[in-house]
């Protein structure tokens, strides 16, 4: 059965006001077709999950979309802290989210615990440190500690995490939902998996044969999927390997819009509510900056070895 | 020195080799970006060929064409030898003990190697909103040792964070044993823009080791905001070799992004 849908549709359809959202990629095939298409309609009270988050949080939280963030890091790389981040956790604006903070070994464990249908999972990390000493709305059940059963060791329970939706940029995805990915990974095999149901963005629909040709690359088969979205360019103006690289000219860009509210707002109306989708974000994109500079971010051609699954 | 262009260094090119200099061949080396993946390499290129470098994102033994500016950059995929996920990185590799040094830069460190990247100011009403832990929390508890990278001024060095973000030892010597750490682990030095700091395992606490070219004892006690213990054999810091240069210039670097950490004020 084919779930393939607009981003439009599988937004309005699958992401509720009030929802979880695990969202996937840092830099590396963040699904930011969706991300836009979530601040577009406006949606409400969202607690969004993810390890190292990017200038695609920070737009959400900027955006006003965002009131719970359970995380381990937010900055926007080589352009610095997070503006909206810091403006929300600052001053207040455009509201101060609730942030509950994690690390990148125990956050992607706790994805992984819900993955796997548990109800915690043992890290040894964040041990006397003051990321035990702060919480907010998980309270008491943000963690437990307790000496191992097993070593008599100190050791952090850590809750396992059950988003409501989780939502993907992948390379290749079939019409029902198998997804496939190559390249750094994230926590976003973890991520898409601990969800209620996914959403994979893809940068192109291909035939379930050509996911059978290599199936040791994917990572959420079809039946945990409920919508398939055909997304082009869908990670800009972070990467997706084999497809387009980082565009630092974007990202330097957003620093200096989201510098200030107004400037942040000006961003927003420009690349978001001013454009009715993806592809009207590209040509937006072409038009402002040229096709050379389009045609520049993709990616060179440099196949790897065919393999063989034959008997 | 800039008519000698043989001598001549840029004070992040002595930080990124004193890093180098920590590395044993066969390490295993958890880096990020900037100076800690220009360190390993210069490493690799030099005295540890068989070291092997990842980053927390998924990737192993990486082959970049130019240097990596996130642990997610897309120069970091082809050639690499495993292109996996965090929980390979850090659990698998580090949380399972693999890890030998990790590398580390903070907003504040203090005396004890306690790291804050969360927050200046109070927790719930932050002066200064940090991006947080990161890889930076679980890297700097379970690497067998951990290197600092910070600026040497009364900002970034505090008697004591604001926030620890990552444990170094704590409050004292015993402190990390008594959460279960894994044994022997800890800060192995503070590299720092004037000196290297390591640490007297008997106090858990930093001293000076040595001053880098240009800098002096006395300087570098009025830019620490605690009292700083002096080695009794404290030296000059070996300024940059020529083939260490050579491997920064030519291999790793060639079009000096390192320089823009001297905006930065690593000067």
């Amino acid at each position: 059965m084919t779930k393939v849908m607009t981003t439009r549709e599988a937004v309005s359809k699958f992401v509720a006001d009030g929802d979880m959202v695990y969202i996937g990629g840092y830099i590396c095939r963040p699904p930011f077709a969706a991300v836009h298409e979530i601040i577009r309609q406006r949606k409400k009270d969202l607690t969004v999950v993810r390890s190292n988050a990017a200038d695609d949080f920070d737009m959400m939280i900027g955006a006003g979309v965002v009131s719970r963030f359970i995380g381990t890091f937010l900055s926007l790389g080589v352009y610095g802290l997070g503006r909206c981040y810091r403006r929300s956790m600052e001053k207040g604006v455009p509201h101060k989210i609730d942030i509950e903070e994690y690390t990148n070994l125990s956050l992607p464990l706790m994805l992984m615990a819900g993955s796997l249908g548990m109800s915690f999972v043992p890290v040894n990390d964040m041990k006397g440190s003051d990321l035990l000493n702060v919480s907010s709305f998980m309270g008491d059940g943000k963690y437990k500690i307790i000496d191992s059963p097993f070593d008599g060791r100190p050791t952090v329970l850590v809750p396992a995490l059950r988003p409501d939706v989780a939502i993907i940029h992948v390379q290749q995805a079939d019409e029902t939902g198998n997804a496939q990915i190559w390249g750094i990974g994230g926590d976003c095999k973890a991520g898409a998996n601990a969800a209620k149901k996914v959403i994979v963005s893809c940068e192109r629909i291909v035939d379930r044969d050509v996911i059978g040709k290599d199936p040791s690359r994917t990572i959420v088969p079809s039946f945990k999927v409920a919508a398939v979205v055909e997304e082009p360019f869908g990670a800009h103006p972070g990467y997706t390997p084999g497809f387009y690289d980082v565009d630092f000219s974007l990202g330097f860009l957003y620093q200096q819009a989201s510098n200030t509210v107004e400037g942040f707002e000006a961003f927003l109306e420009e690349w978001v509510y001013g454009v009715a989708d993806r592809g009207a974000y590209i040509a937006h994109y072409i038009d402002r900056f040229g096709y050379a500079a389009y045609q520049k971010l993709m990616a060179a051609f440099d196949y790897s070895y065919p393999v063989s699954y034959a008997y | 020195m800039s008519e000698n262009p043989n001598n001549y260094y840029i004070k992040p090119e002595l930080m990124a080799c004193c890093g180098a200099r920590e590395i044993r061949d066969h390490d295993v080396v958890i880096v990020g970006t900037g100076f800690p993946a220009m360190s390993a390499n210069i490493a690799k290129h030099t005295h540890s060929p068989n070291a092997i470098l990842m980053q927390e994102s998924g990737v192993v033994d990486a082959r970049p064409m130019r240097p990596a500016l996130s642990v997610g950059d897309p120069c970091l995929n082809p050639g690499s030898a495993m292109a996996g996920c965090l929980i390979d990185v850090m659990g698998m590799f580090l949380q399972a003990g693999w890890v030998d040094v990790g590398f580390l830069s903070g907003s504040q460190v203090d005396k004890f190697g306690n790291i804050n990247t969360t927050c200046i100011g109070d927790y719930h009403h932050p002066k200064s909103r940090l991006p947080g832990s990161g890889g930076a929390n679980p890297i700097g508890t379970l690497a067998k040792k951990t290197l600092i990278i910070a600026l040497h001024d009364h900002r970034r060095l505090a008697e004591k964070v604001d926030f620890i973000t990552t444990p170094g030892y704590i409050d004292g010597p015993g402190a990390r044993d008594g959460w279960g750490f894994p044994p022997n682990t800890g800060p192995e030095c503070i590299i720092t823009n004037k000196a290297v700091l390591r640490f007297d395992k008997s106090t858990g606490q930093a001293y000076l080791a040595s001053y880098h070219p240009g800098s002096t004892v006395e300087e570098i006690l009025s830019l620490t905001p605690w009292h700083l213990k002096v080695a009794d054999d404290v030296f000059e810091t070996l300024p940059p070799t020529p083939e260490e240069l050579r491997v920064i210039r030519e291999v790793l670097d060639p079009h000096r992004m390192i320089r823009i950490y001297e905006g930065r004020g690593y000067v």
